[in-house]
Protein backbone atom coordinates (compact mmCIF):
# COMPACT_ATOMS: atom_id res chain seq x y z
CA UNK A 1 0.00 0.00 0.00
CA UNK A 2 1.43 3.36 -0.95
CA UNK A 3 1.95 6.12 1.57
CA UNK A 4 -0.83 8.36 0.31
CA UNK A 5 -3.26 5.46 0.14
CA UNK A 6 -2.50 4.60 3.77
CA UNK A 7 -3.02 8.23 4.75
CA UNK A 8 -6.34 8.20 3.00
CA UNK A 9 -7.40 5.03 4.83
CA UNK A 10 -6.42 6.51 8.19
CA UNK A 11 -8.30 9.69 7.33
CA UNK A 12 -11.54 7.86 6.61
CA UNK A 13 -11.10 5.75 9.75
CA UNK A 14 -10.84 8.95 11.84
CA UNK A 15 -13.94 10.40 10.17
CA UNK A 16 -15.80 7.16 10.85
CA UNK A 17 -14.84 7.13 14.55
CA UNK A 18 -15.90 10.75 14.96
CA UNK A 19 -19.26 10.25 13.28
CA UNK A 20 -19.77 7.04 15.25
CA UNK A 21 -19.36 8.92 18.54
CA UNK A 22 -21.90 11.49 17.33
CA UNK A 23 -24.48 9.27 15.64
CA UNK A 24 -24.36 5.90 17.45
CA UNK A 25 -26.25 7.06 20.58
CA UNK A 26 -29.09 8.32 18.36
CA UNK A 27 -29.19 5.08 16.41
CA UNK A 28 -29.43 3.25 19.71
CA UNK A 29 -32.36 5.39 20.89
CA UNK A 30 -34.34 5.01 17.70
CA UNK A 31 -33.67 1.31 17.20
CA UNK A 32 -34.52 0.55 20.84
CA UNK A 33 -37.72 2.58 20.65
CA UNK A 34 -38.95 0.28 17.87
CA UNK A 35 -38.44 -2.92 19.88
CA UNK A 36 -41.11 -4.93 21.68
CA UNK A 37 -41.31 -4.20 25.41
CA UNK A 38 -39.85 -7.62 26.24
CA UNK A 39 -36.86 -6.95 23.98
CA UNK A 40 -36.28 -3.52 25.54
CA UNK A 41 -35.74 -4.92 29.02
CA UNK A 42 -33.77 -7.96 27.80
CA UNK A 43 -30.45 -8.55 29.55
CA UNK A 44 -28.71 -9.10 26.23
CA UNK A 45 -29.86 -6.35 23.86
CA UNK A 46 -29.72 -6.99 20.12
CA UNK A 47 -28.08 -4.34 17.94
CA UNK A 48 -30.85 -4.54 15.35
CA UNK A 49 -34.49 -4.90 16.46
CA UNK A 50 -35.67 -8.49 15.85
CA UNK A 51 -39.25 -7.38 15.28
CA UNK A 52 -40.36 -3.81 14.74
CA UNK A 53 -43.33 -2.26 16.54
CA UNK A 54 -44.71 1.27 16.68
CA UNK A 55 -46.60 0.54 19.92
CA UNK A 56 -44.53 2.88 22.05
CA UNK A 57 -45.11 5.80 19.69
CA UNK A 58 -48.83 5.01 19.60
CA UNK A 59 -48.83 4.93 23.40
CA UNK A 60 -47.02 8.24 23.52
CA UNK A 61 -49.64 9.94 21.37
CA UNK A 62 -52.76 8.31 22.82
CA UNK A 63 -52.23 7.64 26.51
CA UNK A 64 -49.66 10.19 27.66
CA UNK A 65 -49.67 13.99 27.83
CA UNK A 66 -47.07 14.14 25.08
CA UNK A 67 -49.36 15.90 22.54
CA UNK A 68 -50.01 18.69 25.09
CA UNK A 69 -46.29 19.12 25.79
CA UNK A 70 -45.60 19.13 22.06
CA UNK A 71 -48.15 21.87 21.41
CA UNK A 72 -46.75 23.98 24.27
CA UNK A 73 -43.19 23.54 23.05
CA UNK A 74 -44.13 24.54 19.50
CA UNK A 75 -45.97 27.67 20.72
CA UNK A 76 -43.11 28.77 22.98
CA UNK A 77 -40.38 28.00 20.43
CA UNK A 78 -42.05 29.67 17.46
CA UNK A 79 -42.84 32.80 19.48
CA UNK A 80 -39.28 32.93 20.84
CA UNK A 81 -37.95 32.53 17.32
CA UNK A 82 -40.10 35.34 15.88
CA UNK A 83 -39.33 37.83 18.65
CA UNK A 84 -35.60 37.01 18.64
CA UNK A 85 -35.33 37.43 14.87
CA UNK A 86 -37.04 40.84 14.94
CA UNK A 87 -35.16 42.16 17.98
CA UNK A 88 -31.71 40.95 16.93
CA UNK A 89 -32.00 41.85 13.24
CA UNK A 90 -33.11 45.37 14.05
CA UNK A 91 -30.40 45.75 16.70
CA UNK A 92 -27.77 44.35 14.34
CA UNK A 93 -28.81 46.78 11.60
CA UNK A 94 -28.52 49.67 14.04
CA UNK A 95 -25.20 48.49 15.44
CA UNK A 96 -23.41 47.52 12.25
CA UNK A 97 -24.87 49.78 9.57
CA UNK A 98 -25.96 53.05 11.18
CA UNK A 99 -23.09 54.89 12.81
CA UNK A 100 -23.88 56.36 16.19
CA UNK A 101 -21.47 57.21 18.99
CA UNK A 102 -20.95 54.55 21.65
CA UNK A 103 -22.26 51.65 19.60
CA UNK A 104 -19.11 49.58 20.12
CA UNK A 105 -19.51 49.88 23.87
CA UNK A 106 -23.17 49.02 23.54
CA UNK A 107 -22.28 45.92 21.52
CA UNK A 108 -19.91 44.77 24.25
CA UNK A 109 -22.55 45.41 26.91
CA UNK A 110 -25.03 43.26 25.01
CA UNK A 111 -22.51 40.42 24.89
CA UNK A 112 -21.86 40.94 28.61
CA UNK A 113 -25.33 39.46 29.09
CA UNK A 114 -23.64 36.07 28.84
CA UNK A 115 -21.64 36.63 32.02
CA UNK A 116 -24.89 36.45 33.93
CA UNK A 117 -25.98 32.88 33.58
CA UNK A 118 -29.28 31.17 33.97
CA UNK A 119 -28.65 29.76 37.41
CA UNK A 120 -27.92 33.27 38.68
CA UNK A 121 -30.97 34.83 37.06
CA UNK A 122 -33.31 31.99 37.98
CA UNK A 123 -34.22 33.26 41.44
CA UNK A 124 -34.74 36.97 40.64
CA UNK A 125 -36.57 36.22 37.38
CA UNK A 126 -38.83 33.84 39.28
CA UNK A 127 -39.59 36.58 41.81
CA UNK A 128 -40.09 39.21 39.10
CA UNK A 129 -42.36 37.07 36.92
CA UNK A 130 -44.42 36.03 39.93
CA UNK A 131 -44.88 39.73 40.81
CA UNK A 132 -46.17 40.27 37.28
CA UNK A 133 -48.51 37.27 37.74
CA UNK A 134 -46.81 35.55 34.81
CA UNK A 135 -45.86 32.32 36.60
CA UNK A 136 -47.26 29.18 35.00
CA UNK A 137 -47.72 30.93 31.66
CA UNK A 138 -45.97 30.44 28.37
CA UNK A 139 -45.34 34.18 28.16
CA UNK A 140 -42.84 33.78 31.01
CA UNK A 141 -40.89 31.14 29.09
CA UNK A 142 -40.90 33.20 25.90
CA UNK A 143 -39.56 36.24 27.76
CA UNK A 144 -36.74 34.21 29.32
CA UNK A 145 -35.82 32.34 26.15
CA UNK A 146 -35.55 35.53 24.09
CA UNK A 147 -33.22 36.96 26.73
CA UNK A 148 -30.87 34.01 26.36
CA UNK A 149 -31.08 33.73 22.56
CA UNK A 150 -30.84 37.39 21.49
CA UNK A 151 -27.29 38.45 22.51
CA UNK A 152 -25.64 35.51 20.72
CA UNK A 153 -27.87 36.21 17.69
CA UNK A 154 -26.61 39.80 17.48
CA UNK A 155 -23.05 38.47 17.50
CA UNK A 156 -23.91 35.87 14.87
CA UNK A 157 -25.35 38.48 12.49
CA UNK A 158 -22.23 40.64 12.57
CA UNK A 159 -20.29 38.83 9.85
CA UNK A 160 -23.32 38.65 7.56
CA UNK A 161 -24.14 42.33 7.85
CA UNK A 162 -20.50 43.28 7.41
CA UNK A 163 -20.28 41.57 4.03
CA UNK A 164 -23.08 43.63 2.43
CA UNK A 165 -21.72 46.53 0.32
CA UNK A 166 -22.84 49.94 1.53
CA UNK A 167 -23.30 51.00 -2.11
CA UNK A 168 -26.39 48.80 -2.34
CA UNK A 169 -28.03 50.61 0.56
CA UNK A 170 -27.09 53.99 -0.89
CA UNK A 171 -28.52 53.04 -4.26
CA UNK A 172 -31.75 51.95 -2.67
CA UNK A 173 -31.96 55.23 -0.72
CA UNK A 174 -31.43 57.16 -3.98
CA UNK A 175 -34.31 55.20 -5.47
CA UNK A 176 -36.47 56.68 -2.75
CA UNK A 177 -36.74 53.65 -0.46
CA UNK A 178 -37.11 54.44 3.23
CA UNK A 179 -35.00 52.67 5.86
CA UNK A 180 -37.55 49.96 6.53
CA UNK A 181 -37.80 49.11 2.83
CA UNK A 182 -34.00 49.09 2.56
CA UNK A 183 -33.72 46.81 5.58
CA UNK A 184 -36.43 44.38 4.54
CA UNK A 185 -35.87 44.34 0.76
CA UNK A 186 -32.08 44.74 0.47
CA UNK A 187 -30.26 43.95 3.71
CA UNK A 188 -32.27 41.05 5.14
CA UNK A 189 -32.40 39.04 1.89
CA UNK A 190 -28.63 39.45 1.44
CA UNK A 191 -28.05 38.38 5.04
CA UNK A 192 -30.61 35.59 4.85
CA UNK A 193 -28.24 32.74 5.83
CA UNK A 194 -27.46 34.76 8.95
CA UNK A 195 -31.12 35.44 9.69
CA UNK A 196 -31.88 31.73 9.15
CA UNK A 197 -29.09 30.84 11.58
CA UNK A 198 -30.56 33.16 14.19
CA UNK A 199 -33.99 31.61 13.69
CA UNK A 200 -32.62 28.08 14.17
CA UNK A 201 -30.57 29.11 17.16
CA UNK A 202 -33.55 30.75 18.87
CA UNK A 203 -35.80 27.80 18.11
CA UNK A 204 -33.30 25.29 19.50
CA UNK A 205 -32.57 27.39 22.59
CA UNK A 206 -36.25 27.41 23.35
CA UNK A 207 -36.96 23.80 22.34
CA UNK A 208 -34.26 22.45 24.66
CA UNK A 209 -34.61 24.78 27.66
CA UNK A 210 -35.22 22.86 30.89
CA UNK A 211 -34.29 24.80 34.03
CA UNK A 212 -36.63 27.77 33.69
CA UNK A 213 -39.43 25.65 32.29
CA UNK A 214 -39.23 23.36 35.31
CA UNK A 215 -39.46 26.23 37.79
CA UNK A 216 -41.71 28.78 36.07
CA UNK A 217 -44.37 26.31 34.95
CA UNK A 218 -46.47 24.71 37.65
CA UNK A 219 -49.43 22.97 36.04
CA UNK A 220 -49.15 19.90 33.87
CA UNK A 221 -51.20 21.48 31.08
CA UNK A 222 -48.56 24.18 30.49
CA UNK A 223 -45.44 22.00 30.52
CA UNK A 224 -43.01 21.91 27.62
CA UNK A 225 -41.43 18.74 26.23
CA UNK A 226 -38.17 18.67 28.23
CA UNK A 227 -40.02 19.02 31.54
CA UNK A 228 -42.70 16.56 30.49
CA UNK A 229 -40.09 13.97 29.53
CA UNK A 230 -38.18 14.57 32.76
CA UNK A 231 -41.43 13.79 34.57
CA UNK A 232 -41.45 10.33 32.99
CA UNK A 233 -37.82 9.77 34.08
CA UNK A 234 -38.76 10.74 37.61
CA UNK A 235 -41.40 8.05 37.95
CA UNK A 236 -40.68 5.16 40.28
CA UNK A 237 -40.81 2.53 37.57
CA UNK A 238 -39.52 3.94 34.30
CA UNK A 239 -41.45 2.87 31.21
CA UNK A 240 -38.40 2.76 28.95
CA UNK A 241 -40.39 2.07 25.80
CA UNK A 242 -42.44 5.23 26.33
CA UNK A 243 -39.40 7.26 27.35
CA UNK A 244 -37.32 6.19 24.34
CA UNK A 245 -40.20 6.92 21.99
CA UNK A 246 -40.58 10.32 23.70
CA UNK A 247 -36.88 11.08 23.25
CA UNK A 248 -37.03 9.99 19.61
CA UNK A 249 -40.13 12.03 18.86
CA UNK A 250 -38.71 15.13 20.60
CA UNK A 251 -35.50 14.92 18.57
CA UNK A 252 -37.27 14.40 15.25
CA UNK A 253 -38.37 18.04 14.62
CA UNK A 254 -34.81 19.22 15.25
CA UNK A 255 -33.42 16.65 12.85
CA UNK A 256 -35.96 17.66 10.18
CA UNK A 257 -35.18 21.35 10.72
CA UNK A 258 -31.52 20.53 10.36
CA UNK A 259 -31.98 18.54 7.18
CA UNK A 260 -33.62 21.62 5.66
CA UNK A 261 -31.46 24.48 6.92
CA UNK A 262 -28.72 22.97 9.05
CA UNK A 263 -25.96 23.87 6.63
CA UNK A 264 -26.87 27.58 6.89
CA UNK A 265 -26.64 27.33 10.64
CA UNK A 266 -23.19 25.76 10.71
CA UNK A 267 -22.02 28.12 7.96
CA UNK A 268 -23.32 30.97 10.09
CA UNK A 269 -21.36 29.74 13.10
CA UNK A 270 -18.24 29.22 10.99
CA UNK A 271 -18.36 32.64 9.31
CA UNK A 272 -19.39 34.41 12.49
CA UNK A 273 -16.41 32.83 14.22
CA UNK A 274 -13.87 33.96 11.65
CA UNK A 275 -14.78 37.59 11.96
CA UNK A 276 -15.63 37.70 15.63
CA UNK B 1 -23.78 76.04 -2.01
CA UNK B 2 -21.09 73.77 -0.61
CA UNK B 3 -22.11 74.67 2.90
CA UNK B 4 -25.70 73.79 2.14
CA UNK B 5 -24.69 70.36 0.84
CA UNK B 6 -22.61 69.83 3.94
CA UNK B 7 -25.43 70.88 6.21
CA UNK B 8 -27.78 68.57 4.38
CA UNK B 9 -25.33 65.71 4.76
CA UNK B 10 -24.90 66.45 8.47
CA UNK B 11 -28.61 66.35 8.90
CA UNK B 12 -28.84 63.02 7.11
CA UNK B 13 -25.98 61.72 9.20
CA UNK B 14 -27.73 62.73 12.41
CA UNK B 15 -30.97 61.15 11.31
CA UNK B 16 -29.22 57.87 10.53
CA UNK B 17 -27.51 57.91 13.93
CA UNK B 18 -30.86 58.51 15.63
CA UNK B 19 -32.40 55.68 13.66
CA UNK B 20 -29.52 53.44 14.76
CA UNK B 21 -30.19 54.22 18.41
CA UNK B 22 -33.90 53.63 17.93
CA UNK B 23 -33.29 50.23 16.35
CA UNK B 24 -30.97 49.01 19.09
CA UNK B 25 -33.16 50.37 21.87
CA UNK B 26 -35.80 47.59 22.01
CA UNK B 27 -33.18 44.89 22.59
CA UNK B 28 -31.31 46.98 25.13
CA UNK B 29 -34.50 47.73 27.06
CA UNK B 30 -35.47 44.05 26.94
CA UNK B 31 -32.08 43.01 28.37
CA UNK B 32 -32.15 45.73 31.01
CA UNK B 33 -35.52 44.45 32.22
CA UNK B 34 -34.63 40.76 32.15
CA UNK B 35 -30.97 40.85 33.21
CA UNK B 36 -29.90 44.14 34.80
CA UNK B 37 -32.99 44.57 36.96
CA UNK B 38 -33.05 40.93 38.14
CA UNK B 39 -29.35 41.13 39.08
CA UNK B 40 -30.15 44.20 41.14
CA UNK B 41 -33.08 42.49 42.84
CA UNK B 42 -31.00 39.36 43.48
CA UNK B 43 -28.50 41.44 45.43
CA UNK B 44 -31.35 43.06 47.37
CA UNK B 45 -32.88 39.65 48.10
CA UNK B 46 -29.61 38.37 49.51
CA UNK B 47 -29.90 40.87 52.37
CA UNK B 48 -33.47 39.90 53.23
CA UNK B 49 -34.82 37.08 55.33
CA UNK B 50 -37.10 35.55 52.71
CA UNK B 51 -38.16 31.92 52.68
CA UNK B 52 -40.93 31.11 50.26
CA UNK B 53 -41.56 33.51 47.42
CA UNK B 54 -44.42 35.90 48.00
CA UNK B 55 -43.70 36.22 51.71
CA UNK B 56 -42.10 39.46 52.87
CA UNK B 57 -38.73 39.56 54.54
CA UNK B 58 -36.88 41.72 57.06
CA UNK B 59 -33.52 43.26 56.32
CA UNK B 60 -30.98 41.03 58.00
CA UNK B 61 -27.73 42.54 56.77
CA UNK B 62 -25.07 39.95 56.08
CA UNK B 63 -26.76 37.15 58.02
CA UNK B 64 -27.55 35.16 54.86
CA UNK B 65 -23.93 35.41 53.77
CA UNK B 66 -22.71 34.29 57.19
CA UNK B 67 -25.03 31.30 57.16
CA UNK B 68 -23.99 30.29 53.64
CA UNK B 69 -20.28 30.67 54.31
CA UNK B 70 -20.44 28.73 57.56
CA UNK B 71 -22.64 25.94 56.17
CA UNK B 72 -21.18 22.51 55.56
CA UNK B 73 -22.40 22.46 51.97
CA UNK B 74 -21.01 25.68 50.48
CA UNK B 75 -17.26 24.97 50.46
CA UNK B 76 -17.52 21.42 49.08
CA UNK B 77 -19.93 22.62 46.36
CA UNK B 78 -17.46 25.30 45.28
CA UNK B 79 -14.79 22.59 45.14
CA UNK B 80 -17.02 20.31 43.07
CA UNK B 81 -17.75 23.16 40.67
CA UNK B 82 -14.01 23.61 40.22
CA UNK B 83 -13.54 19.88 39.52
CA UNK B 84 -16.52 20.04 37.13
CA UNK B 85 -15.13 23.02 35.18
CA UNK B 86 -11.62 21.57 34.95
CA UNK B 87 -12.80 18.09 33.96
CA UNK B 88 -15.10 19.43 31.29
CA UNK B 89 -12.54 21.95 30.08
CA UNK B 90 -9.82 19.36 29.55
CA UNK B 91 -12.01 16.67 27.99
CA UNK B 92 -13.96 19.01 25.72
CA UNK B 93 -10.88 20.86 24.49
CA UNK B 94 -9.19 17.56 23.69
CA UNK B 95 -12.20 16.11 21.87
CA UNK B 96 -12.89 19.36 20.02
CA UNK B 97 -9.30 19.72 18.80
CA UNK B 98 -9.19 16.19 17.48
CA UNK B 99 -12.60 16.58 15.82
CA UNK B 100 -11.69 19.94 14.27
CA UNK B 101 -8.40 18.60 12.88
CA UNK B 102 -10.26 15.64 11.37
CA UNK B 103 -12.99 17.83 9.88
CA UNK B 104 -10.36 20.17 8.44
CA UNK B 105 -8.86 17.36 6.34
CA UNK B 106 -10.16 17.05 2.79
CA UNK B 107 -12.52 14.06 2.43
CA UNK B 108 -15.70 13.24 0.56
CA UNK B 109 -18.84 14.32 2.43
CA UNK B 110 -16.99 16.85 4.56
CA UNK B 111 -19.70 19.51 4.36
CA UNK B 112 -22.25 16.95 5.54
CA UNK B 113 -20.04 15.80 8.42
CA UNK B 114 -19.45 19.41 9.47
CA UNK B 115 -23.18 20.02 9.64
CA UNK B 116 -24.13 16.90 11.57
CA UNK B 117 -21.27 16.98 14.04
CA UNK B 118 -23.31 19.62 15.89
CA UNK B 119 -26.19 17.20 16.57
CA UNK B 120 -25.47 16.39 20.26
CA UNK B 121 -25.44 20.11 21.04
CA UNK B 122 -28.86 20.83 19.55
CA UNK B 123 -30.91 18.04 21.13
CA UNK B 124 -32.61 18.80 24.45
CA UNK B 125 -30.56 17.96 27.53
CA UNK B 126 -33.35 15.65 28.60
CA UNK B 127 -32.90 13.62 25.43
CA UNK B 128 -29.14 13.42 26.00
CA UNK B 129 -29.86 12.31 29.55
CA UNK B 130 -32.24 9.59 28.36
CA UNK B 131 -29.71 8.44 25.73
CA UNK B 132 -26.90 8.09 28.24
CA UNK B 133 -28.91 6.61 31.05
CA UNK B 134 -30.19 4.07 28.55
CA UNK B 135 -26.69 3.23 27.35
CA UNK B 136 -24.99 3.23 30.76
CA UNK B 137 -27.64 1.20 32.61
CA UNK B 138 -26.68 -1.79 34.73
CA UNK B 139 -29.32 -4.17 33.44
CA UNK B 140 -28.96 -4.62 29.72
CA UNK B 141 -27.25 -1.26 29.08
CA UNK B 142 -25.36 -1.47 25.81
CA UNK B 143 -22.03 -0.20 27.20
CA UNK B 144 -21.95 -2.76 30.01
CA UNK B 145 -23.08 -5.51 27.66
CA UNK B 146 -20.37 -4.78 25.08
CA UNK B 147 -17.65 -4.42 27.70
CA UNK B 148 -18.64 -7.70 29.36
CA UNK B 149 -18.69 -9.52 26.07
CA UNK B 150 -15.29 -8.16 25.03
CA UNK B 151 -13.91 -9.14 28.43
CA UNK B 152 -12.89 -5.56 29.32
CA UNK B 153 -14.70 -5.86 32.64
CA UNK B 154 -15.70 -8.89 34.69
CA UNK B 155 -18.95 -7.54 36.12
CA UNK B 156 -21.41 -4.71 35.44
CA UNK B 157 -20.13 -1.21 36.20
CA UNK B 158 -22.42 1.09 38.19
CA UNK B 159 -21.68 4.30 36.33
CA UNK B 160 -23.60 6.45 38.81
CA UNK B 161 -23.25 4.40 42.00
CA UNK B 162 -20.19 5.98 43.60
CA UNK B 163 -19.34 9.67 43.93
CA UNK B 164 -16.28 9.51 41.69
CA UNK B 165 -17.92 7.38 39.00
CA UNK B 166 -21.04 9.57 38.95
CA UNK B 167 -18.95 12.71 38.56
CA UNK B 168 -16.84 11.21 35.77
CA UNK B 169 -19.89 9.84 33.93
CA UNK B 170 -21.52 13.26 34.11
CA UNK B 171 -18.38 14.95 32.77
CA UNK B 172 -18.32 12.51 29.83
CA UNK B 173 -22.02 13.05 29.11
CA UNK B 174 -21.73 16.82 29.28
CA UNK B 175 -18.57 16.84 27.16
CA UNK B 176 -20.27 14.75 24.51
CA UNK B 177 -22.98 17.39 24.40
CA UNK B 178 -20.73 20.44 24.21
CA UNK B 179 -17.60 19.44 22.28
CA UNK B 180 -19.42 19.79 18.90
CA UNK B 181 -19.91 23.51 19.46
CA UNK B 182 -16.24 23.96 20.39
CA UNK B 183 -15.30 21.94 17.31
CA UNK B 184 -17.13 24.38 15.07
CA UNK B 185 -15.55 27.35 16.86
CA UNK B 186 -12.05 25.89 16.42
CA UNK B 187 -12.81 25.06 12.78
CA UNK B 188 -13.85 28.66 12.24
CA UNK B 189 -10.55 29.77 13.70
CA UNK B 190 -8.63 27.36 11.47
CA UNK B 191 -10.32 28.80 8.39
CA UNK B 192 -9.08 32.24 9.38
CA UNK B 193 -5.42 31.12 9.22
CA UNK B 194 -3.76 32.05 5.93
CA UNK B 195 -3.14 28.90 3.88
CA UNK B 196 0.14 30.13 2.37
CA UNK B 197 1.72 29.87 5.84
CA UNK B 198 1.27 26.10 5.63
CA UNK B 199 2.62 26.01 2.06
CA UNK B 200 5.69 27.96 3.11
CA UNK B 201 6.25 25.68 6.13
CA UNK B 202 5.95 22.61 3.91
CA UNK B 203 8.62 24.04 1.61
CA UNK B 204 10.85 24.54 4.65
CA UNK B 205 10.34 20.88 5.52
CA UNK B 206 8.29 21.34 8.69
CA UNK B 207 6.56 18.20 9.98
CA UNK B 208 2.80 18.05 10.53
CA UNK B 209 3.34 18.34 14.29
CA UNK B 210 5.63 21.37 13.85
CA UNK B 211 3.06 23.02 11.60
CA UNK B 212 0.36 22.42 14.21
CA UNK B 213 2.54 23.82 16.99
CA UNK B 214 3.94 26.85 15.13
CA UNK B 215 1.12 27.88 12.81
CA UNK B 216 -2.21 26.39 13.90
CA UNK B 217 -1.96 26.95 17.65
CA UNK B 218 -0.72 30.59 17.49
CA UNK B 219 -3.31 31.31 14.79
CA UNK B 220 -6.03 29.99 17.06
CA UNK B 221 -5.07 32.21 20.01
CA UNK B 222 -8.00 34.62 19.75
CA UNK B 223 -10.45 31.75 19.30
CA UNK B 224 -8.96 29.81 22.19
CA UNK B 225 -9.25 32.89 24.38
CA UNK B 226 -12.95 33.29 23.68
CA UNK B 227 -13.45 29.54 24.09
CA UNK B 228 -11.64 29.43 27.42
CA UNK B 229 -13.70 32.29 28.77
CA UNK B 230 -17.13 31.50 27.39
CA UNK B 231 -16.66 27.75 27.78
CA UNK B 232 -15.80 28.17 31.45
CA UNK B 233 -18.75 30.47 32.06
CA UNK B 234 -21.07 28.05 30.33
CA UNK B 235 -19.89 24.92 32.04
CA UNK B 236 -19.74 26.38 35.54
CA UNK B 237 -23.44 27.08 35.17
CA UNK B 238 -24.56 23.70 33.89
CA UNK B 239 -27.52 22.63 35.96
CA UNK B 240 -29.85 20.44 33.95
CA UNK B 241 -27.59 17.46 33.14
CA UNK B 242 -26.50 17.05 36.74
CA UNK B 243 -29.92 17.60 38.23
CA UNK B 244 -31.66 15.25 35.82
CA UNK B 245 -29.18 12.39 36.21
CA UNK B 246 -28.11 12.38 39.84
CA UNK B 247 -30.01 15.24 41.49
CA UNK B 248 -26.68 16.12 43.13
CA UNK B 249 -26.13 12.64 44.60
CA UNK B 250 -24.96 10.09 45.53
CA UNK B 251 -24.62 11.71 48.97
CA UNK B 252 -24.03 15.18 47.45
CA UNK B 253 -21.00 14.01 45.43
CA UNK B 254 -22.20 15.85 42.31
CA UNK B 255 -23.82 18.84 44.00
CA UNK B 256 -22.10 21.71 42.20
CA UNK B 257 -22.97 25.35 42.89
CA UNK B 258 -25.97 25.69 40.52
CA UNK B 259 -27.53 22.52 41.94
CA UNK B 260 -26.92 23.74 45.49
CA UNK B 261 -28.53 27.11 44.74
CA UNK B 262 -31.54 25.45 43.13
CA UNK B 263 -31.83 23.08 46.06
CA UNK B 264 -31.76 25.94 48.60
CA UNK B 265 -34.24 28.10 46.72
CA UNK B 266 -36.83 25.70 45.38
CA UNK B 267 -36.60 22.58 47.57
CA UNK B 268 -35.64 24.01 50.97
CA UNK B 269 -37.47 27.32 50.41
CA UNK B 270 -34.63 29.52 51.62
CA UNK B 271 -34.73 32.16 48.92
CA UNK B 272 -32.68 34.80 50.73
CA UNK B 273 -29.91 32.37 51.53
CA UNK B 274 -29.90 30.98 47.99
CA UNK B 275 -29.62 34.54 46.67
CA UNK B 276 -26.58 35.09 48.88
CA UNK B 277 -25.00 31.88 47.57
CA UNK B 278 -25.71 33.01 43.98
CA UNK B 279 -24.10 36.40 44.62
CA UNK B 280 -21.03 34.73 46.12
CA UNK B 281 -20.73 32.46 43.12
CA UNK B 282 -21.14 35.41 40.77
CA UNK B 283 -18.35 37.23 42.61
CA UNK B 284 -15.98 34.29 42.12
CA UNK B 285 -16.94 33.99 38.44
CA UNK B 286 -16.52 37.74 37.88
CA UNK B 287 -13.10 37.63 39.56
CA UNK B 288 -12.12 34.75 37.28
CA UNK B 289 -13.36 36.69 34.24
CA UNK B 290 -11.34 39.78 35.16
CA UNK B 291 -8.16 37.80 35.80
CA UNK B 292 -8.64 35.78 32.63
CA UNK B 293 -9.16 38.85 30.46
CA UNK B 294 -6.35 40.80 32.12
CA UNK B 295 -3.72 38.11 31.71
CA UNK B 296 -4.79 36.24 28.61
CA UNK B 297 -6.62 38.66 26.29
CA UNK B 298 -4.83 38.69 22.92
CA UNK B 299 -3.36 42.15 22.46
CA UNK B 300 -3.73 43.64 19.03
CA UNK B 301 -5.50 46.22 16.99
CA UNK B 302 -9.23 46.27 17.29
CA UNK B 303 -9.79 46.77 13.58
CA UNK B 304 -12.94 45.21 12.33
CA UNK B 305 -14.68 45.59 9.04
CA UNK B 306 -18.12 45.65 10.62
CA UNK B 307 -17.37 48.99 12.24
CA UNK B 308 -17.01 51.32 9.29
Amino acid sequence: MSDSKRNLAIRYCLVFVLMFVIIAPFYWIYSSSLKESSAIVAQAPSLVPQSITLDHYANLLSSSDYPIYLTNSVVVSVATMAITVVLSTSAAYGLYRLPFPGRKTLYRLILLAYIFPGSLLLIPLYVMLSNFKLLDSQVALIVVNVTFAAPFSVWLLKAFFASIPFELEEASALDGANWLQTLLLIVVPLASPGVASVAIFAFITSWTEYMFASVLIVSDANRTLPVGLAGIIGQYVIDWGLLLAGAGATTLPIILLFVLIGRFFVRGLLEGGVKA
Amino acid sequence: MLRMVKRKRDKRHRRRALLGVALVAPLVIWLLLTIAYPIFSLIRLSFLDVGIIGTGGDFVGLANYQKVLSSRTFGPSMGRSLVWVLGNGVLQTLLAFVAALVLNLPFRGRALARTWVILPWIVPTVVAVIVWRWMLGTSGGIVNTVMLRLGIVQEQIGFFSTGASAMSSLVVMNSWRFFPLLTIIILAGMQGIAQDLYAAAAVDGASAWQRFLNITLPGLKPVLFVMGLVGTLWSVNIFDVIYLVTGGGPSRATMTMPVLIYDMAFLQYRLGRAAAAAVLMALVVTLFTIVFIYFLAPRGDDQDEAWR
